[in-house]
């Protein structure tokens, strides 16, 4: 192998990946025509990446996918409602805790600020039966749903549904 | 990644540098599907499957093992391109790239998580049956023995340089688009895949010596 040889080191692992420009190739193979340490060089990284290679899917690996497709969307849409189930909780949340605000803040400052006129009545009443219907999630679930919404996180490497992939490391 | 006893099917590799009828198309189906299109969803999927599965499969350590990375690698992919189409036009990025960015993410933790078992690659369980039935049952032992160190050595490989070798031997994967993916030059990217391949060559040597 000779100084000049040196210049087509990357170019013969290129070649072996099959991944020369056109006029690279030209010259790569001018030159291997009249070296034979190079093309035992060629013949040797064409051998590694054969090596390297892969075998084609097997039977089972393409069983395996054959419903990729529907499995990702179910998948993607369980998801979904999970997190518009917990936005639409977080509303209501809100909303519930601005309409308590509204009936006790009165109550709570009508003992030392000036008379206010008293509330109607039905309103009131419906508004109180609200509160006393809804009732605050413990913490443990807030936490929990939260988890599900880090859609780009957590969530994707904990789904319930990857039992398969969990049992890998388990199995061991 | 080529399929057994399947007809060739259209490449849809992409062509870096210009906006390809395949990216259009896809583009578009990624639109359709973030407006609730389903039916864009499988299209999306059934494209790019080979892409994604010879990405995942050589980290997988069973079927569904690779299975559920390929599922997670179009979930996250899809998520990434709803938060960069919110972002703007300018922000868009390929729907491929994202599967590669994604797939080759997943596959490096997933290999951080596998080396704490050891188990057979995915490739021995269908080797067993090839093996006890092959004329030359010597030959083959000894070719899939050196077969099985290579692929070992491949995921012992840097980052970078497994990284490269594998976007271009189990994607096949242009030099130019492997280099966008990671955020490096095509000129890295293939410096990178020749510093792998004399790597790889230096496990072989030691055997090939008298």
């Amino acid at each position: 192998m000779s100084p000049a040889c040196t210049d087509f080191e990357v170019l013969l692992s290129l070649r072996a990946a099959g991944a020369l420009e056109p006029a690279e190739a030209a010259r790569t193979e001018a030159h291997l025509a009249g070296c034979a340490a190079c093309r035992a060089e060629a013949a040797a990284d064409e051998a590694v990446l054969r090596l390297a290679t892969l075998p084609p899917p097997s039977a089972a690996e393409r069983r395996a996918v054959a419903a990729l497709a529907a499995d990702a969307l179910a998948t993607l849409r369980r998801r979904e409602a999970r997190a518009a189930s917990w936005k639409r909780a977080t509303v209501g949340f809100a909303a519930a805790a601005a309409l308590a605000l509204v009936v006790v803040a009165p109550a709570v400052l009508g003992r030392k600020g000036p008379v206010l006129p008293p509330a109607p009545a039905p309103v009131t009443t419906a508004a109180t039966a609200q509160v006393d219907a809804w009732q605050a999630p413990d913490l443990d679930t807030l936490w929990t749903e939260a988890d599900v919404l880090d859609v780009a996180g957590a969530a994707y490497a904990s789904d319930a549904t990857d039992t398969s992939y969990l049992a890998i490391d388990l199995d061991d | 990644m080529r399929m057994e006893d399947e007809p060739q099917k259209p490449s849809l590799r992409l062509v870096a540098g210009g906006v390809t009828p395949s990216r259009r198309e896809e583009d578009s189906l990624v639109a359709a599907f973030l407006v609730g299109d389903d039916d864009a969803f499988g299209e999306l999927v059934r494209r790019n499957e080979p892409l994604v599965l010879a990405i995942v499969r050589r980290y997988a350590q069973t079927p569904e093992d690779a299975r559920d990375l390929a599922q997670r690698t179009f979930l996250r992919a899809f998520e990434a391109a709803r938060r960069s189409l919110r972002s703007g036009p300018r922000a868009a990025v390929p729907f491929r790239r994202w599967l590669v960015r994604v797939a080759v993410n997943l596959a490096k933790n997933h290999r951080r998580d596998a080396l704490r078992v050891l188990r057979a690659p995915l490739e021995d369980a269908d080797a067993e049956g090839a093996i006890a039935t092959a004329p030359a049952a010597h030959d083959a032992l000894v070719l899939r023995e050196r077969a099985r160190r290579m692929r070992a050595a491949v995921l012992r490989l840097p980052r970078r340089q497994r990284e490269v070798l594998t976007l271009r031997v189990d994607a096949e994967l242009p030099f130019a688009e492997i280099a966008l993916a990671l955020g490096i030059t095509e000129n890295a990217a293939k410096v990178s895949f020749h510093y792998a391949t004399r790597a790889l060559r230096a496990v072989l040597a030691p055997e090939e010596t008298p």
